[in-house]
C-alpha cells in the first residue's frame, strides 16, 4: 500500500543534497537543545526546566537527533572515504547499511518524539505557555530533520543480512540489546508518570522503527537465528533477572506477574490461532477452568472438594480438565468450521461462564459458590519454599510476587518450547496446509480432525496450567474475571502482536497489559481503544507488528511485491533443501 | 393454564424481538456471507438513538410522554442503527471483502466491543443525557406502556403486543420488498451470484448497504421494543440479544428471512418453555442462557442448514 | 501416428496384480443416474486413460473410485479391499490424487508440499516433537531428504525454496505429482494433468508418467487430450452418459466409430454433446 507523499521522486531529485544540509542541521541542532530548558517548570515529566543540564528523556532525544544526523552524513562519509580508501571494512560493511531509510524512518520517530513531549508538557502544565524556547527549538529541529530526511532518496535496500561476521560479534550484539532492553523496561516500570511512560515508548518505538529500516534489523534477526539457543536462553536469563532491578518492590512485580500470566495465556491462543488457525472466542474459559480447578483443591477454606493433592498433581489435574473441555469445545470442528466454529466457541466460552455462575448450591450443586467465587485462597509452597513470604538473594529482597514471577517465567518457558517445536514439526506442516486450503490436506492424508483437535486440546492444557497459577496469584477465582471480554483482550494481543509469532504475541500481550496500568486514561479508554485497534490492524497490517512471513502472504495475497521480497530472504522456518 | 399462556406470550414476544435482530444477520449473510457479528450492537444503538430522539424532543416540549412521541422515536433510533451501519460497511467491512474470513471477523468483534464502550463512555458526557454505565430507564410513552391489558381474564403486558405488531408489520415490509421491488429483486440477484448481477449492471457495493441498512433498522425496532417491552436498556444489552438473534438465524436457516423469524420465534418460546418447565436444579432462570447456547451449538453442528433451510455454502 | 511402438511395455502380462476393481458401479443421485453398471480393472504397472465428453460421468466414477462418493450399487476394491468413504483413509491405503485445477498449498516452499505428502507415512506426534528427540530428528531429516528426491525425480532439482504460488504452471502440476508420490502410493490418479499445458509441457508431463508406471505403480488418467492419452495408456475406458462404450487398448478404443461419434456428435444423434 503506498501512501500519497508531497515529496515526489522529483522533488527528491532535485532538492537531496539540501535535504542532506537540513537533515544533518536538524538532528545536530536537536541534540542541542536537549541542553535548553523545554519546560517552564519542573513539574511535567522529568524536569527539563535546566539549561545545561538534560533530563534523562531530553538525554533520549539527543541520541535520536544524533542518529539522524550521523545518518544522513553517512552519505557523504561513505563515498568520501571510500575514494580514500579509508577503513575499508568498516566502510564494505556501512555500504549495507540502509543509512537513508534509517534516517527517514528516524525523522518521523523524532518529530513523533518531540510532540508528544510537548503534548504532555502543555496537558500537565495547562497550556502551551508552559513550553519553554527550548522546546519550541527542539520542535524546528525535528521538523527540519523530518523535511530534510524526507527529501532524500532512498536508494539501495539495505543487505546487511549478508554480511558475514564472527560468531562472537553476534553473541555480543545480542547479550548488549538485552541487557539494554532490561535496563529500558526496568526504568519505564519505576516511572509512576504516565507521560515520561509514554515517552520512553514512544523512544524505543523510533530506535526500533531505525533498526528495522536501516537493516540493523535484519542482521539482528539473522544473528538471533544462527544463535537461537543463545538468544532463547539470555532473553529467559534477562527475564529472571528482572526482579533483581526491582530493589525488593513487589508493586511492579504484580504488574510484572500479571503481564506474565497474560502473555502466557496469549502464547497458548496463539497456537489455536496462529497456528492451526481456528478461531477460538472462547479461549478464556481454559484458564478459567485451570484456576477454579486449582481453586476447588486448594488449601481454602472455602474450597468445595477436600481432597487437597500436592500443586504438581493440581496443575496436572487442571490442565487435563482444561484439555478434555478443548477436547470438548473442538469436537464439532469436525463438521463446522470457518465463521460457525468461532460461534460454537463463543457460545462455549459464556456456557461456561453461566455455569460457574450457578453451580452455587441453589441452581446446580455448590462447586464455586457462585458469583461470590472462592476467595482466601493461599500462597503455595512449593518443595518446602513457601511462596508468600519474601527472600533475600544477594542482599536483594524478592518479594512474593518475585516468587511468583519465576513460576511463571517456568511455565513461559514450557509453553514457548511447546509452541516452536510443534510450529517446527511435522504437526506444525500440518497445520499450515490446513490453513491453506483444508480440502487439498485432506487428500493428501493430513489428519485434518485430529491435527485441529490437538490445537484446541494442546492450547487448553497449557492455559489450564496457567490458570492453576493464577489462581493462588490472584488469592481469588471469581467468575466474572473470566468474561467474553477477557477473551477478545487476548485475541487483541495475538493480533497485534502478530499471529504465528511468539516473540510478537508476548510484545503485544505486554503492551496491552502494561499500558492501561501505567497510563490512568488508557486504563479507562482501554476497551474501546482495544476494540478500535482490532478493527484498524485487521485494515492496514492484519499481520501483526511482528509478523510471521507466512501468515502476511496468507493475508496479502494480492500483494507481489511483497510475495518477491519475501521469497528473496525465506527465513529458517520455510524449510530450504540442504542439497 | 393462565401460567401457561403467560409462558407462551411471554416466549412469542422475546422470540419477535429476536426474529427483528436476526432478520439483520441473515439479510446480510444471504448477500455477502458474512457474519456481521457487531449485529447485536446495532440493536443497543437504536435503543439508545430512540431514548436520545425522546430527551432532545423534551427540551422542546418539557419531557411529553404523548403517543405521537413514538414514532419519532422510532425514525430517530432508526436513523442513527442506519447511520452506524452504513459507516461500518463502509470503513471496516468493505476494505476486506477478499482478505481470509479471519479478519473480517475479528474487525467485527472489534467493532462491537468498540461501540459498547463507545456508549458507556459517552453517552453521558452529552449535556443533558443520563450516565449510560448502568441501565437507563426506557421513557414511558402512553399508550404503549402502562397497566397490562385484559383479554378475556388473561392480562397482557402491552409491550408484548408492541413487539408482536412490530414483527407482523416488519415482515410484511421485508416481504413486499424483495419480492415486489426492483431493489428487492436485485437484492435476491445479487444473493445468488454477485459476479453475474454485477455484469447484469446491478451495483453490489450499493445492494450490499441497502442489506446492512435494512438490518439496522429492523435492529433499530427491535431496540425500540425491548425498551417498552422490559422498561430499560443498557450499553451491554447488544451482546447476548446479538448473540440469541445469531442463533435464532441459523436456526431457521441463515439467508434465509423466514427462517429468521420462524427460528426467532422458536428460540423465544424454547427459552421462556425450559426456564419454567424443566424441573430441578438445571431448570429456572438461571440456565435458560446455557440451553440457548447448547441449542446453539447442536443446530450448528448437526443441522447447519436450519430448520427452514438455505443454500449450503462452503465456509472454510 | 506411431502409437503401437509407445505403449507396450516390457513383460506387463508376467506378475501383475489387481490393484483396483470396480464391479457393476452404479451412482444415483436421486432420479439422475450418473455412473450406469460399469467394470474396471487397473493393474500394478499399468496406466489407464478414462475418457468421455463432457457430463457423461467421468468425475463422478473418479469420485467412486477414490471413495469420496459410496456407489448406490456395486463395489470398488482397492487391493482386495472395500476403502471407506474417507479422503485420508484412502490415501493412507495407497491411492494418492492430483486435482484438475492445481490445488497446492501456496504459500509453502515447494519443498514443504512434498513433505506435507510425507504426513501419513510418519509418525511423530506432539510429545516426540516436543522433546526434539533423536527419532523426531531422525524422521524430520528422512522426510526432508525423501522430499528433495522426489523434486528431482520430478525434475524440480534445485526449486525446493520456492514458494509453490511464484512457481511456472508447468512445475507447478509437477509439484502436485511429487506431492501425491510422497505419499507412497501403489496407485496415481491423475485428474487431467495437462490441462493447460503447451505442447513442450506435454511431452514432459508424459515422460514423466512413463517414468512413474516403470517404477511400478498403476496409473489412472482422466483427460481430455486424445492424442496424450492414446500415446500413453496400455488401455483406455469410454464413458458416454454413465455407460461404458468400450473398453480396450489405445489403440481399439482409438480406431472406433463410436467414441468419434460420442465425441464429435453425429446428424442422426442430436445429443451426442459437444466437444470439450
Amino acid at each position: 500500500m503506498r501512501i500519497p507523499t508531497v515529496f515526489t521522486p522529483e522533488l527528491q531529485k532535485q532538492y537531496h543534497v539540501t535535504g542532506r544540509m537540513v537533515a544533518m542541521a536538524g538532528g545536530l541542532l536537536f541534540a542541542v537543545s536537549a541542553y535548553l530548558p523545554w519546560a517552564y517548570t519542573g513539574a511535567a515529566l522529568d524536569n527539563m526546566s535546566y539549561l545545561g543540564g538534560p533530563s534523562t528523556l531530553q538525554f533520549l532525544g539527543l541520541t535520536l537527533g544524533l542518529i539522524v544526523a550521523w545518518c544522513a552524513a553517512m552519505g557523504w562519509i561513505e563515498p568520501w572515504a571510500d575514494r580514500r580508501g579509508f577503513a575499508r571494512p568498516l566502510i564494505r560493511v556501512s555500504k549495507r547499511v540502509g543509512w537513508t531509510r534509517g534516517s527517514k524512518a528516524m525523522g518521523i520517530g523524532l518529530l513523533a518524539y518531540i510532540v508528544l513531549i510537548l503534548v504532555v508538557i502543555a496537558i500537565e502544565l495547562r497550556g502551551l505557555v508552559a513550553v519553554e524556547w527550548g522546546g519550541w527549538v527542539a520542535l524546528v529541529a525535528a521538523l527540519m530533520a523530518f523535511v530534510g530526511t524526507r527529501l532524500l532518496i532512498a536508494g539501495r535496500a539495505p543487505s546487511l543480512e549478508r554480511v558475514r561476521s564472527a560468531a562472537w560479534v553476534e553473541i555480543v550484539a545480542i547479550a548488549l540489546i538485552l541487557l539494554l532492553a532490561l535496563l529500558l523496561v526496568a526504568y519505564a516500570l519505576n516511572q509512576n508518570d504516565g507521560g515520561i511512560f509514554l515517552s520512553i515508548i514512544a523512544f524505543a518505538g523510533a530506535l526500533s522503527a531505525f533498526v528495522l529500516r536501516s537493516g540493523i534489523g535484519a542482521w539482528i534477526s539473522e544473528a538471533g537465528q544462527k544463535h537461537r539457543t543463545v538468544l532463547v536462553f539470555s532473553s529467559f536469563l534477562v527475564a529472571f533477572l528482572f526482579p533483581f532491578t526491582q530493589n525488593g518492590s513487589d508493586a511492579n512485580m504484580s504488574i510484572a506477574t500479571q503481564v506474565l500470566v497474560f502473555a502466557a495465556t496469549a502464547v497458548g491462543l496463539n497456537i489455536v490461532v496462529g497456528l492451526a488457525g481456528l478461531l477460538d472466542l472462547g479461549y478464556i474459559a481454559f484458564l478459567g477452568a485451570g484456576a477454579f480447578t486449582a481453586a476447588t483443591l486448594s488449601e481454602s477454606a472455602f474450597a468445595t472438594i477436600n481432597w487437597k493433592p500436592p500443586f504438581i498433581v493440581v496443575m496436572l489435574i487442571a490442565g487435563l480438565i482444561s484439555a478434555s473441555l478443548g477436547l470438548l469445545i473442538g469436537s464439532p470442528t469436525l463438521r463446522v468450521s470457518g465463521d460457525y466454529l468461532a460461534i460454537v466457541t463463543l457460545a462455549f466460552g459464556e456456557i461456561f461462564r453461566i455455569t460457574m455462575n450457578n453451580l452455587d448450591g441453589q441452581s446446580g450443586p455448590n462447586l464455586t459458590h457462585g458469583s461470590s467465587g472462592i476467595p482466601a485462597i493461599p500462597n503455595l509452597e512449593l518443595f518446602g519454599f513457601d511462596f508468600g513470604k519474601p527472600h533475600v538473594v544477594f542482599g536483594i529482597t524478592l518479594g512474593r510476587f518475585s516468587n511468583y514471577f519465576f513460576l511463571m517465567l517456568l511455565i513461559m518457558a514450557v509453553i514457548v518450547l511447546v509452541f516452536t517445536r510443534l510450529n517446527h514439526s511435522r504437526i506444525g506442516r500440518g497445520w499450515v496446509a490446513i490453513r491453506e486450503d483444508e480440502k487439498a490436506a485432506e487428500a493428501m492424508g493430513v489428519n485434518v480432525f485430529g491435527l485441529k483437535l490437538l490445537a484446541f486440546a494442546g492450547g487448553a492444557f497449557l492455559a489450564g496450567f496457567a490458570g492453576a497459577v493464577k489462581a493462588h496469584v490472584d488469592v481469588s477465582v471469581i467468575p466474572d474475571q473470566y468474561v467474553f471480554l477477557e477473551s477478545a483482550f487476548l485475541l487483541a494481543a495475538v493480533v497485534l502482536g502478530g499471529m504465528g509469532t511468539v516473540i510478537g504475541v508476548i510484545l503485544g500481550a505486554t503492551l496491552l497489559k502494561l499500558l492501561p496500568e501505567k497510563l490512568r486514561f488508557v486504563s479507562e479508554y482501554r476497551m474501546l481503544l482495544f476494540g478500535l485497534l482490532m478493527v484498524v490492524m485487521m485494515r492496514f497490517r492484519p499481520e501483526g507488528m511482528i509478523p510471521n512471513q507466512r501468515r502476511a502472504l496468507e493475508f496479502h495475497s494480492d500483494d507481489e511485491e511483497l510475495v518477491q521480497e519475501i521469497e528473496e530472504d525465506l527465513p529458517y522456518e520455510f524449510a530450504e533443501e540442504k542439497s | 393454564m393462565a401460567f401457561f399462556i403467560d409462558q407462551l406470550l411471554n416466549g412469542l414476544s422475546l422470540g419477535a424481538l429476536y426474529a427483528l435482530i436476526a432478520v439483520g444477520y441473515t439479510v446480510v449473510y444471504g448477500i455477502v456471507q458474512l457474519i456481521n457479528f457487531a449485529h447485536g450492537e446495532i440493536f443497543m444503538i437504536g435503543a439508545f438513538g430512540a431514548l436520545s430522539t425522546w430527551i432532545v424532543l423534551g427540551w422542546a416540549t418539557g419531557g411529553s410522554t404523548a403517543w405521537w412521541n413514538m414514532p419519532l422515536m422510532l425514525v430517530g433510533g432508526m436513523l442513527v442503527a442506519v447511520l452506524t451501519a452504513v459507516v461500518m460497511e463502509r470503513f471496516a467491512y468493505r476494505p476486506l471483502r477478499n482478505a481470509p474470513r479471519l479478519a473480517p471477523l475479528i474487525t467485527a468483534i472489534g467493532i462491537s466491543i468498540f461501540l459498547q464502550e463507545f456508549i458507556r463512555l459517552f453517552y453521558g458526557e452529552i449535556p443533558g443525557f443520563p450516565d449510560a454505565k448502568a441501565a437507563i430507564p426506557f421513557p414511558q410513552i402512553e399508550f404503549f406502556t402502562g397497566d397490562a391489558v385484559d383479554v378475556g381474564g388473561q392480562l397482557i403486558n402491552r409491550g408484548t403486543f408492541f413487539i408482536i405488531a412490530a414483527l407482523v408489520v416488519c415482515w410484511a415490509f421485508l416481504w413486499w420488498f424483495v419480492n415486489k421491488t426492483a431493489t428487492g429483486r436485485a437484492m435476491q440477484a445479487v444473493s445468488q451470484d454477485p459476479d453475474t448481477s454485477r455484469l447484469m449492471g446491478i451495483d453490489v457495493d450499493r445492494i450490499i448497504v441497502i442489506a446492512f441498512a435494512v438490518g439496522a433498522a429492523l435492529a433499530a425496532i427491535a431496540g425500540v421494543a425491548h425498551g417498552v417491552r422490559f422498561g430499560n436498556i443498557d450499553f451491554k444489552m447488544g451482546f447476548l440479544a446479538g448473540l440469541k438473534a445469531f442463533t435464532a438465524a441459523v436456526l431457521g436457516g441463515i439467508g434465509n428471512i423466514n427462517g429468521a423469524v420462524v427460528g426467532g420465534l422458536t428460540l423465544g418460546l424454547v427459552e421462556s418453555m425450559a426456564a419454567s418447565y424443566i424441573p430441578g436444579q438445571f431448570g429456572g432462570a438461571a440456565w435458560k442462557d446455557v440451553w440457548a447456547f447448547v441449542l446453539l451449538i447442536l443446530i450448528l453442528v448437526f443441522r447447519p442448514q436450519g430448520l427452514l433451510g438455505a443454500k449450503v455454502v462452503d465456509r472454510a | 501416428m506411431s502409437t503401437e511402438t509407445v505403449v507396450e511395455p516390457t513383460g506387463h502380462t508376467v506378475g501383475r496384480e489387481t490393484i483396483l476393481a470396480a464391479r457393476n458401479v452404479t451412482m444415483r443421485f436421486g432420479g439422475l443416474v450418473a455412473v450406469d453398471n460399469v467394470d474396471f480393472t487397473v493393474h500394478s504397472g499399468e496406466i489407464v486413460g478414462l475418457i468421455g465428453p463432457n457430463g457423461a460421468g467421468k468425475t463422478t466414477f473418479f469420485n467412486c473410485l477414490t471413495g469420496l462418493y459410496k456407489p448406490t450399487s456395486g463395489e470398488v476394491r482397492f487391493m482386495g479391499e472395500v476403502l471407506p468413504p474417507k479422503p485420508r483413509e484412502v490415501v493412507v491405503a495407497g491411492m494418492a490424487r492430483t486435482f484438475q485445477n492445481i490445488r497446492l498449498f501456496p504459500n509453502m516452499t515447494a519443498l514443504e508440499n512434498v513433505m506435507v505428502g510425507r504426513y501419513c507415512r510418519t509418525s511423530s506426534m506432539a510429545f516426540t516433537s516436543i522433546l526434539h528427540g533423536p527419532k523426531f530428528r531422525r524422521e524430520e531429516a528422512e522426510t526432508r531428504e525423501r522430499a528433495a528426491e522426489l523434486l528431482e525425480y520430478v525434475g524440480m532439482k534445485g526449486q525446493g525454496g520456492h514458494l509453490a504460488r511464484n512457481l511456472p504452471y508447468g512445475d507447478q502440476r509437477r509439484l502436485e505429482v511429487a506431492r501425491a508420490l510422497a505419499t507412497d502410493p501403489k496407485l496415481l490418479l491423475l485428474d487431467e494433468p495437462t490441462a493447460g499445458m503447451n505442447p513442450q509441457e506435454t511431452r514432459q508431463a508424459e515422460e514423466l508418467i512413463f517414468k512413474i508406471r516403470d517404477s511400478g505403480l498403476a496409473i489412472v488418467v482422466i483427460e481430455h487430450d486424445m492424442r496424450f492419452i492414446f500415446n500413453l495408456c496400455d488401455r483406455v475406458l469410454c464413458l458416454v452418459r454413465g455407460k461404458t462404450l468400450i473398453e480396450g487398448t489405445a489403440a481399439e478404443v482409438q480406431s472406433d466409430p463410436r467414441v468419434i461419434e460420442a465425441y464429435i456428435g453425429s446428424p442422426e444423434n442430436e445429443e451426442g454433446g459437444a466437444h470439450a
